[in-house]
This record gives C-alpha cells, sequence and structure tokens, in this order.
C-alpha cells in the first residue's frame, strides 16, 4: 500500500488508434511521485498521443489511466486541474503582454498569481509588458514554461521542451527542470536528446512504434546493453565538440 | 460554473481586441462611415429643390418679381449668371433642371392695363417628368400672381397639406437598418474571424488545457463582443444625433436590452460557424453564404415590402427581420421591449437553435 501511495501516474494497457492504425498499443508504465520520467522515441512513436491521453486531452481507446489517485477517463477536469501541461504544439493569444496572459490562464483555474515571481524563475521579468511575437524560441519555450506552472501543478508535462533551442537556452532549460523537480513536483518530459535523458530522468522509458521497449533509470539501461557484450568503439576524448562552443561562447542566455 | 474563469477570458479577450487595430477599424469606424454616407444621401430634406437657369430679359416690374416670387416658394432656386448657350449646356449635364427665359415683354400691359407675358420654359426632354413637375410649379406660382391682379372665385380647389408620419427624416429610417448591419457584421464576420485567428495561432489548444469546458470559452467570447458591440452601437447613436440630427423616439433602456439580445443571437451564426470550421477556407465561404442573403432580405438597406408577397412571408422568419424591425420600432415609433412580441419570438428561437448546433459542433482545432 506504501508503495501505491508514492506513485504519481499509472498507466495500464492504454491503447490509441486511427483510422485503423494502432499508434499507441496496450502500454503500461508507472510514474513515482517527484521523479523526472521520459518519454523517449523516435519521430511517430507515439510519445506525444500518449502524453495527450495522460493529459485528458485525447479521449482513451482502451486502458486506464490513474494520475494522483484520479481516473483521467471519468474525472477530466479533475486531473487538469493539478497538471501543468508545455504542450509541443500550441500558440499564444496576440495583443495580450506575458504578464497579462498569466494573470489570465490563473483565472481559468480560478487562482490568482503572482506573475512578476513566476517570471523571474524563468528569467522574462525584463520581457513582462513584451507580446509572445517579440520573444525568441527559447523566450518563448520558458514561457510557456511559466504557463505550465501558473496553478501549481504537482505534475508537469514538457514534450520535447529543448527542441530547437541553442546550446545556451537547452542548459538554462535543463537547469530549469532540475529546480523545478526539486520544489517536489513531478515531471514527465519526451524528447529526441539522449544526453538530456541521461542527464535529466531518474527512469525513462523507450517507445518505438507504440510499444515499450524498455524501461529503467538509464545507469541500468547502458549497464544492461554492456552485460550484453556491446562495446562502443571508444576514442578516448575528454572534451567535444560542444564542450568547445560552450567554452568559446559561454554558459548566458543569448536572448 | 466557474464565473471566475469566464470573467478572466471575457476580461483579456476585450484587452486584446482594444489593441487590435484592424479589429477596431472595422467595429467602430466602419459603421460610422456607412452612416456618414448614408446619413448624406437621405438625411437631406426630402422636399423636391428645383435648380433652374433663368435668363431675365424683361425690364418690366413683373419681370423683376418675379425671381423673388418663385423663390419664396422655396422649391425653386435660380442660377441667373449666365447665356443660353451655357444654360443648355448646363441643361444636358444635369447641373440645372431647366432653363426659363422671360422675353423682353414679359409684363408689359396689355389695352386693359394688366401685365400679360408668356414665359419659356425649356426642359430635358428625357426628363419629362421633371417638366411637368416644373411646369406645375410654375403653374401655381402664376395662379397666384393672376389670383393679387385678377381676384375671381374659382368653384374646384385642391387644398394640399404635406403630411409626414410621425415627422421621420429617411434617415431615421434607415438608421435602424444601419445598427442592424452593424449587428451581422459584428456576429457574423468579426466574430468567425477572430475565432478563425485564434484557432489557426493555436491559442485555443492552450486553453483546451485548463480545465475549462467549451461552453465557458464560448460564453467568454459572447460577452467580449457584446461589449463591443454595445459600444460600436453606441458610437453610432452618438454620431447619428450630432452630425445628423437622429430623432430617437424610443427609451434607451429598451434599446440597451434589444441590442444586447440582438448581438447575443447574430452572435450565435459567429460562434456556430467558426466553432465548427477548421479554418478560414471552411469559414469565410459559409459566412459569406449566410451574411449577404439575409443582408438584402431583412429590410437593412431598402424596405421589405418592395418584395414580392411570397418572398416577405420567408424574410419574416430570418432573424435580422426581426432584428431590424424590433430597432425600428424603438427608435421611430417609441415602442418599448414589452411591445416586440413577435421580434423577441422570433430571435429567441434562432438564438436557442443557434447554440444548440455551436455547442455540438464545437471543435478546439
Amino acid at each position: 500500500m506504501a508503495l501505491v501511495n508514492k506513485l504519481s501516474i499509472k498507466v495500464a494497457g492504454l491503447a490509441k488508434s486511427y483510422g485503423g492504425e494502432t499508434v499507441v498499443k496496450h502500454i503500461s508504465f508507472n510514474v513515482k511521485k517527484g521523479e523526472v520520467f521520459g518519454l523517449l522515441g523516435p519521430n511517430g512513436a507515439g510519445k506525444t498521443t500518449t502524453l495527450e491521453m495522460i493529459e485528458a486531452l485525447r479521449p482513451i481507446d482502451e486502458g486506464e489511466v490513474t494520475l494522483e489517485g484520479y481516473d483521467v477517463r471519468r474525472q477530466p477536469y479533475e486531473i487538469k486541474k493539478i497538471i501543468g501541461v508545455q504542450p509541443q504544439d500550441a500558440g499564444f493569444f496576440e495583443y495580450l503582454n506575458l504578464r497579462e496572459l498569466l494573470a489570465m490562464f490563473a483565472g481559468l483555474y480560478g487562482q490568482q498569481v503572482d506573475a512578476d515571481k513566476l517570471l523571474e524563475e524563468v528569467d522574462l521579468l525584463a520581457k513582462a509588458k513584451s507580446q509572445v511575437k517579440h520573444l525568441s524560441g527559447g523566450q518563448r519555450q520558458r514561457f510557456s514554461v511559466a504557463l505550465a506552472l501558473v496553478n501549481r501543478p504537482q505534475v508537469l508535462f514538457l514534450d520535447e521542451p529543448t527542441t530547437g533551442l541553442d546550446p545556451q537556452a537547452r542548459r538554462y532549460m535543463w537547469e530549469l527542470i532540475q529546480r523545478i523537480r526539486q520544489r517536489g513536483i513531478t515531471v514527465v518530459l519526451t524528447t529526441h536528446y539522449m544526453e538530456e535523458a541521461e542527464l535529466l530522468c531518474d527512469r525513462l522509458a523507450i517507445l518505438d512504434d507504440g510499444k515499450i521497449i524498455a524501461l529503467d533509470s538509464p545507469k541500468k539501461l547502458v549497464e544492461q546493453l554492456l552485460k550484453k557484450g556491446f562495446k562502443k568503439k571508444v576514442e578516448r576524448q575528454a572534451a567535444n565538440l560542444e564542450d568547445v562552443f560552450i567554452d568559446l561562447t559561454g554558459r548566458s542566455l543569448r536572448e | 460554473m466557474n464565473l471566475g474563469a469566464i470573467w478572466a477570458m471575457t476580461k483579456a479577450f476585450t484587452k486584446a481586441f482594444f489593441r487590435n487595430k484592424v479589429a477596431l477599424f472595422f467595429t467602430f469606424l466602419f459603421p460610422l462611415v456607412f452612416l456618414v454616407v448614408f446619413g448624406f444621401i437621405f438625411g437631406r430634406d426630402s422636399t423636391p429643390n428645383f435648380e433652374i437657369g433663368l435668363i431675365n430679359n424683361s425690364e418690366t416690374e413683373l419681370g423683376r418679381g418675379f425671381q423673388e416670387y418663385a423663390e419664396a416658394t422655396g422649391i425653386i432656386s435660380f442660377q441667373t449668371e449666365g447665356d443660353r448657350e451655357g444654360f443648355e449646356t448646363k441643361l444636358g449635364r444635369g447641373e440645372v433642371d431647366a432653363l426659363i427665359i422671360l422675353p423682353e415683354d414679359f409684363g408689359s400691359p396689355d389695352a386693359s392695363g394688366l401685365p400679360t407675358g408668356e414665359l419659356q420654359l425649356f426642359y430635358n426632354q428625357n426628363d419629362e417628368q421633371l417638366g411637368l413637375a416644373i411646369t406645375s410649379v410654375l403653374e401655381s406660382v402664376f395662379d397666384e400672381l393672376n389670383e393679387s391682379l385678377l381676384p375671381t372665385n374659382q368653384p374646384l380647389k385642391i387644398a394640399g397639406q404635406p403630411l409626414q408620419t410621425a415627422g421621420l427624416s429617411r434617415l431615421d429610417y434607415v438608421f435602424a437598418g444601419l445598427v442592424g448591419f452593424s449587428i451581422l457584421s459584428l456576429g457574423i464576420f468579426s466574430m468567425s474571424e477572430g475565432f478563425m485567428q485564434d484557432k489557426k495561432s493555436k491559442a485555443l489548444l492552450r486553453i483546451r488545457l485548463a480545465p475549462i469546458r467549451s461552453w465557458q470559452l464560448i460564453v467568454a467570447t459572447i460577452a467580449n463582443r457584446v461589449i463591443v458591440g454595445l459600444i460600436a452601437i453606441a458610437l453610432m447613436f452618438v454620431a447619428g444625433k450630432l452630425i445628423f440630427g437622429f430623432d430617437m423616439r424610443g427609451d434607451y433602456l429598451s434599446l440597451l436590452l434589444f441590442s444586447i439580445i440582438s448581438l447575443v443571437c447574430m452572435l450565435g451564426f459567429g460562434t456556430a460557424i467558426a466553432g465548427w470550421a477548421q479554418n478560414a477556407n471552411q469559414s469565410s465561404p459559409v459566412a459569406n453564404l449566410i451574411s449577404f442573403p439575409m443582408m438584402f432580405l431583412s429590410g437593412v438597406f431598402f424596405p421589405v415590402f418592395l418584395m414580392p408577397v411570397w418572398l416577405q412571408q420567408i424574410t419574416a422568419f430570418i432573424p435580422l427581420t426581426a432584428i431590424v424591425d424590433g430597432l425600428r420600432l424603438i427608435t421611430t415609433e417609441g415602442q418599448t421591449i414589452f411591445d416586440l412580441g413577435p421580434q423577441l419570438l422570433i430571435v429567441a428561437v434562432w438564438t436557442a437553435v443557434l447554440y444548440a448546433v455551436a455547442t455540438k459542433t464545437f471543435r478546439w482545432e
């Protein structure tokens, strides 16, 4: 029983089809409270569809999802109240500045928000009066995370949070995710970048063709591979090109 | 029912609306431009006024007095600068309605000492009607002159008196149509375009992440547009009153209530179209297909009674007809909201149907 209480999300036999084609094939996994859980996989593996079913945005064809004790199918609005979502593909209302957008979205949850504090957390306080169209890609992504935190969620979903960002912005996002985790928020993220998954995720599931083909901590997954006798052609290098880039251009944000 | 969430959206949408210059132009300025154009066309005094070229060759007292006498009718004004050739050119161009020549002997006394004379009137042969009208005006001028010179007792007379129902100018009549047109374009075009923009930018998807139901979004959007619409209507009334002396006969509370009800009804079209459509390629043909027939069949720009009877029977059930009729009854006949039962019934039925469709067919993307 104690173990059950520690689980944030339980996914059992989850499936989804579009026009006769099954894109998510009866997958099951659990996410523990307070961990960073990664969903990895090539494009079209079913990551986003899986996330959207858990987030109560897409009808579930088969299977059960429980989040913080709520049944996603039966209590979608209860789920939405306690989760934060940074979608891969959503826009912003025009003609409103960051502060006004935060105030409006807090209102959607019936809450008040200290917009400036939230903007400071994502290093955007200087842009409080700007409209989203005047933000750079990295700033937009950070604001998207701030919006996802507006209702003080227990679980935060990040769909490809660093895709398309430059090395500085990506590093900043990593630090931000680690800070969020330290506050005890459960984080579920998808990514294409293995070094990102290795750095951030306590555990991860690798999805391919709608099925989970591996699920463990990054360290254990590597150990399992090595046990099979895998050997990488290694040229021992104390640094790589990314290290060079960061050394030359610095860590500070460029926007 | 989370009123706070709805108000949060209404507030934000309204703020955003007032920063959108294109929307501001089409919502507030465009109807005023319409109003000014129609005001100058229809707002003029509707009494006919004839512009007539006059060449007065007569030196007699009657000849000199004629101009003054005819102008006193208020129906004729003379241009006296020019020769015959010049006036004939002007007549051809329609710059003057007719040309009058008073010959030299006009007004010279006959054997009995009474003045006599023959006035020459030239008018465009294509404008027989105009010529006859001017002839009859001049005849009545001459009748009065004859009467004063040689009093007789004529057995048959026409006692003509001008009569205007409630003293309305044509602008007062057209005004309700213009307000109706404004409500139509706000309800259908402005609503569906704004909504499609938020669908296209996928801003709506972000709303959907929150515990918000589609009807709450719809209510917030409607509230925003009603606020905007009432401001637009108020501006039209202010402009109508200040510039054209528009004559409002009814009470403003009835007008306010009926305007809100009308806006909500017409916004139902925009909501149903934009809620259903996935992109502007779907929404704008449907919006046009609904708006244009409605605009021409509802007595917005010309009276319904000019249409064939069978068509009138159909148009009576179009919501915009009821809206324009209702507005007209308030503004020109001083009726209150309680007198508008039939109009309110039609608007209510349409509102119910439209929002039932809108909530059923709504799509977030």
